[in-house]
């Protein structure tokens, strides 16, 4: 494991179902600039992480036509939406070698967090690409409207990445995270079970839309 | 599938319509804080007023509701009775003719209104509460299937994703339509509405309206609620407040597509449109004609 990247999925990261204005710029270029900074290590792999309804290996494509485009409709394999944003990003990133696509669900427990958690870490030459986010409910227009223990939580969270702190993330209040619809609740245990990095930068924080986003690098060499 | 074309009359309790007429229904709100007119008609001589108002200016039906759409401050059923129940009677006393729907999910409140004077149940949560359905069968009122998508009531959306949304919101509001005939509801008093951002983005809204043919060659009565709504202002950049011009686009659009009746806040303003559109697809004559004619 050379390097983790944390980033959210909100289907906004894809360009063009944000419309004629990028409303999230911001965040789609802290994304960039954090995987770049993992990608310009020299990776000869990279896992892409994200929860899903199910957990297994995909292939396929972003499955955008799903959330809107005025594009026509075709058949193709469509990976989930968290791995779908994954994809995107590094496609945008200039990434083309070798990739694995990997989800565990939305609430995995202890085993299955902590066996993949392992494999990246003896993982040589790796980068992961974590996808997940915090709470869902930062205010009256949020779309899980308004819980104001979303605030600690999320801070919590954000003070974890910044520090580097694995045990915080991986020992995440599950219940709590249900509660708040945080959608990185396996995500970022996942990122926890990768164990301390060497150096953690903690790029975005922010909620633009009442949901809590953050972006983060974990170096391991 | 198709209701086909055996019905060709709407009938919503004391009311029969034509499939060629364009109805308004107006909104009243008996809320704190719905998100288009922030507790205007709270007040229930407010709302009263707001009634004789929409009359005065063309509408076909109200639809009377007690609990904002978005998630807020709960309203119980014994509060929301509160709020529609006497309401209702009140409004049956003043207007003796006029149609008067109401906007719940919970059968216990459509038991009440119906028995205070209400034809219709405009059922916004699709299905939430299947003693809705019973309670319409019940009293002969209509019914609204409307699509959800299996939301909760009072919920936002969150990252909704369909394979073929009008498929969806066909095959479900159908459904329920079908449910809604076998437990009795009058097949001409049954009405679908493929419900405009109940969990759905603004892409989806979009094409739900580009594609509102597709629902109303089901053959079942469409109805549309698109005022003021987020699509609009996400699609125009514009706030609450400045979403009337965009609205009636959408209206025209619909009209146009053949849904029938029209869930607004803005009724005069519906009514031209409405009564435009009618014009231009040769179900409506024309007011008065002179010109070249002389």
């Amino acid at each position: 494991m050379i390097a983790a990247v944390l980033c959210p999925h909100p289907p906004l990261l894809f360009r063009e179902l944000t419309g004629r204005q990028d409303v999230a710029a911001e965040l789609r270029a802290a994304c960039h600039d954090v995987l770049s900074e993992a990608l310009a290590t020299a990776p000869t792999r990279v896992v892409v992480v994200g929860a899903a309804d199910e957990a297994r290996e995909w292939t396929g494509e972003p499955a955008v036509r799903r959330f809107g485009t005025n594009e026509e409709r075709r058949e193709t394999d469509e990976l989930p939406l968290s791995l779908g944003v994954g994809r995107r990003l590094l496609d945008e990133a200039g990434w083309s070698g070798e990739t694995e696509l990997v989800s565990l669900t939305w609430d995995a427990g202890d085993e299955v967090v902590d066996a993949l958690g392992a494999l990246l870490r003896q993982s040589t030459n790796t980068v992961a690409l974590v996808l997940g986010e915090g709470s869902t409910r930062r205010g009256d227009k949020a779309p899980g409207f308004l819980d104001e223990r979303s605030f600690p939580f999320d801070s919590a969270t954000a003070a974890a990445l910044e520090s580097g702190d694995a045990t915080a993330l991986r020992g995440l209040d599950v219940v709590l995270a249900d509660e708040l619809m945080v959608l990185g609740r396996t995500a970022f245990r996942v990122l926890g079970a990768l164990g301390r990095p060497l150096s953690a930068r903690l790029a975005y924080d922010h909620d633009p839309f009442g949901v809590a986003y953050h972006v983060a690098l974990w170096r391991y060499t | 599938m198709s209701r086909g074309t055996l019905a060709h009359v709407l009938t919503l309790g004391r009311r029969t319509f034509a499939d060629t007429d364009l109805l308004v229904m107006a909104i009243v709100n008996r809320t704190k804080d719905s998100f288009y007119d922030q507790g205007a008609t709270w007040a229930e001589e407010k709302a009263l007023d707001r009634v004789r108002v929409v009359v005065e200016q063309g509408a076909d039906l109200v639809d009377i509701g007690g609990v904002k759409a978005g998630p807020g401050e709960v309203v119980d059923e014994a509060e929301e009775l509160r709020r529609v129940a006497g309401f209702v009677a009140k409004v049956r006393a003043e207007f003796p003719d006029l149609v008067i729907s109401v906007d719940t999910w919970r059968a216990s409140v459509g038991r009440a209104v119906c028995e205070a004077g209400a034809d219709v149940l405009n059922d916004a949560w699709g299905g939430f509460d299947r003693g809705l359905v019973d309670v319409a069968a019940e009293f002969g009122a209509a019914y609204v299937c409307t699509h959800t998508n299996g939301a909760a009531p009072r919920t936002p959306p969150h990252r909704p994703s369909y394979d073929d949304v009008v498929a969806t919101a066909i095959a479900d509001t159908v459904a329920l339509a079908e449910y809604a005939e076998r437990r009795g509801v009058k097949r001409e008093s049954i009405l679908i509405d493929p419900a405009h951002d109940f969990d759905k983005n603004t892409w989806h809204s979009l094409e739900l309206t580009r594609r509102l043919d597709e629902m109303c060659a089901t053959g079942w009565p469409v109805l549309v609620s698109l005022s003021n709504k987020d699509f609009v202002g996400e699609a125009l950049g514009k706030p609450i407040g400045e979403r009337v011009l965009g609205t009636l686009a959408a209206t025209a659009v619909s009209a146009w597509h053949g849904a029938q009746v029209y869930r607004v806040h803005e009724v005069a303003e519906t009514r031209q449109v409405l009564d435009m559109v009618a014009a231009i697809k040769g179900t409506r004559a024309p007011e008065a004609v002179v010109r070249g004619l002389a």
